[in-house]
């Protein structure tokens, strides 16, 4: 998995709170990331297990929106993205 | 269907083009997730950019995936991990086609910040319409000068006393009477006459004279400067100039003195001339030109 500054604030957005579902709009709010590059982002973790997706369940018509795709953090991918910002350090998204 | 509406159904359009240019088993995901991301988007112009990233990221997975990838696996939860795609070897756009869209996007912002922002702030930093306004001197009119009303000389009443009828017999002296006729006499003031009445009507700018705003100096607008500049002319019975105009006062800015001078002179012919008693008359008079920009 290639490491770009991209990916880690991807990562870094999912860090926060890593049981937390969030969707590629939450993402894009939190790590101030264009659409062109977050959704490629979200399927190469996904496709390399680091995360997971299922859709929102909600009745779009009482909701006032449709569902969303939800990611969340794998056991395997919070454990290897936590590795990978310790080898980095914090100081790399600063 | 105004621009605004324009430009969400143009994020639409691109977002549900580039899904269907993803490869076909992202495709139906992709859509639905873009356009519910779409959603969220707060501002058109972020709706735009998101469309227009979405028609990227199509290219950028299909890309990915073009590549024979490596058999899917599962995730510890049983999830369903995307890990190999089947080929897909057309791209959403050609190089044409990405420029085309570019140029689209770039005037459709431009057009967006025009018609939101950025014109009404052009347009306000464009000097307001010049209004201006000739300001006459006060017309002077040669009136005949009032007269004071002269004292009404009442002699000092005298009780009347019957004259003594007294009998002369001494012959007149004539010394004496030429006494009596040098003795200096209360000067008597002329009967007060009113003088010739001349109506005196001062002329000015008249019929047909140039407007203001042609000759509010550009520089004077843009640095927005006002000011009162007073020009005297010297005008014939036809309301032609008859010498070049000077400064008879300084608006205190030097630009709207030469502008001032050069609308005075502009205005030869159309002049009105000074009248006295209803004849047209040479005459030099002093005018003011106000240099204002007054708002709407």
């Amino acid at each position: 998995m290639r490491m770009s500054l991209q990916t880690l604030r991807v990562l870094e957005a999912f860090l926060e709170n890593p049981t937390e579902e969030l969707s590629g709009a939450d993402v894009q709010k939190r790590g101030g990331l264009a659409s062109g590059t977050l959704y490629p982002i979200l399927l190469r973790l996904e496709s390399a297990g680091w995360f997971v997706s299922r859709w929102e369940v909600i009745d779009p018509s009482s909701a006032g929106r449709p569902r969303r795709r939800l990611y969340r953090l794998t056991p395997s991918g919070l454990t290897r993205a936590s590795e990978v910002f310790a080898s980095f350090g914090r100081g790399v998204l600063a | 269907m105004n621009l605004l509406e324009w430009i969400d159904g143009f994020a639409c359009w691109l977002i549900q083009h580039a899904a269907r240019s993803a490869p076909p088993l992202l495709s139906e995901r992709l859509e639905e997730e873009w356009l519910a991301d779409l959603e969220a988007q707060r501002g058109r112009m972020a709706r735009l950019r998101f469309g227009l990233g979405c028609c990227w990221a199509t290219r950028v997975i299909t890309n990915e995936h073009c590549a024979p990838k490596v058999p899917a696996t599962a995730s510890a939860t049983g999830h369903k991990v995307i890990a190999t795609y089947p080929q897909h070897d057309s791209s959403f756009f050609s190089r044409g086609a990405t420029a085309f869209l570019l140029i689209v996007g770039l005037h459709g912002a431009l057009i967006y910040a025009l018609t939101t922002g950025l014109a009404h702030r052009m347009i306000e930093a464009i000097p307001q319409p010049i209004h201006a306004v000739f300001l006459q001197q006060p017309r002077t009119h040669n009136e005949p000068p009032r007269l004071q009303p002269q004292p009404k000389f009442s002699p000092p009443r005298v009780d009347e006393v019957p004259k003594p009828e007294i009998p002369f017999d001494v012959p007149p002296d004539p010394d004496a009477i030429r006494e009596v006729a040098a003795q200096p006499q209360e000067p008597l003031l002329p009967p007060p006459t009113a003088p010739k009445v001349m109506n005196r009507l001062l002329g000015g700018p008249g019929k047909g004279f140039p407007n203001t705003d042609a000759y509010y100096p550009s520089a004077a607008r843009r640095m927005g400067e006002t000011g009162i500049a007073a020009v005297r002319v010297c005008v014939d019975d036809k309301g032609r100039l008859t010498a070049d105009p000077t400064l008879a006062q300084s608006s205190g800015s030097a630009n709207l003195d030469e502008g001032g001078l050069r609308l005075a002179k502009a205005g030869s012919g159309h002049y009105r001339p000074t009248t006295e008693d209803g004849l047209p008359v040479r005459s030099c008079y002093v005018f003011r030109i106000k240099f204002d920009l007054k708002d709407q």
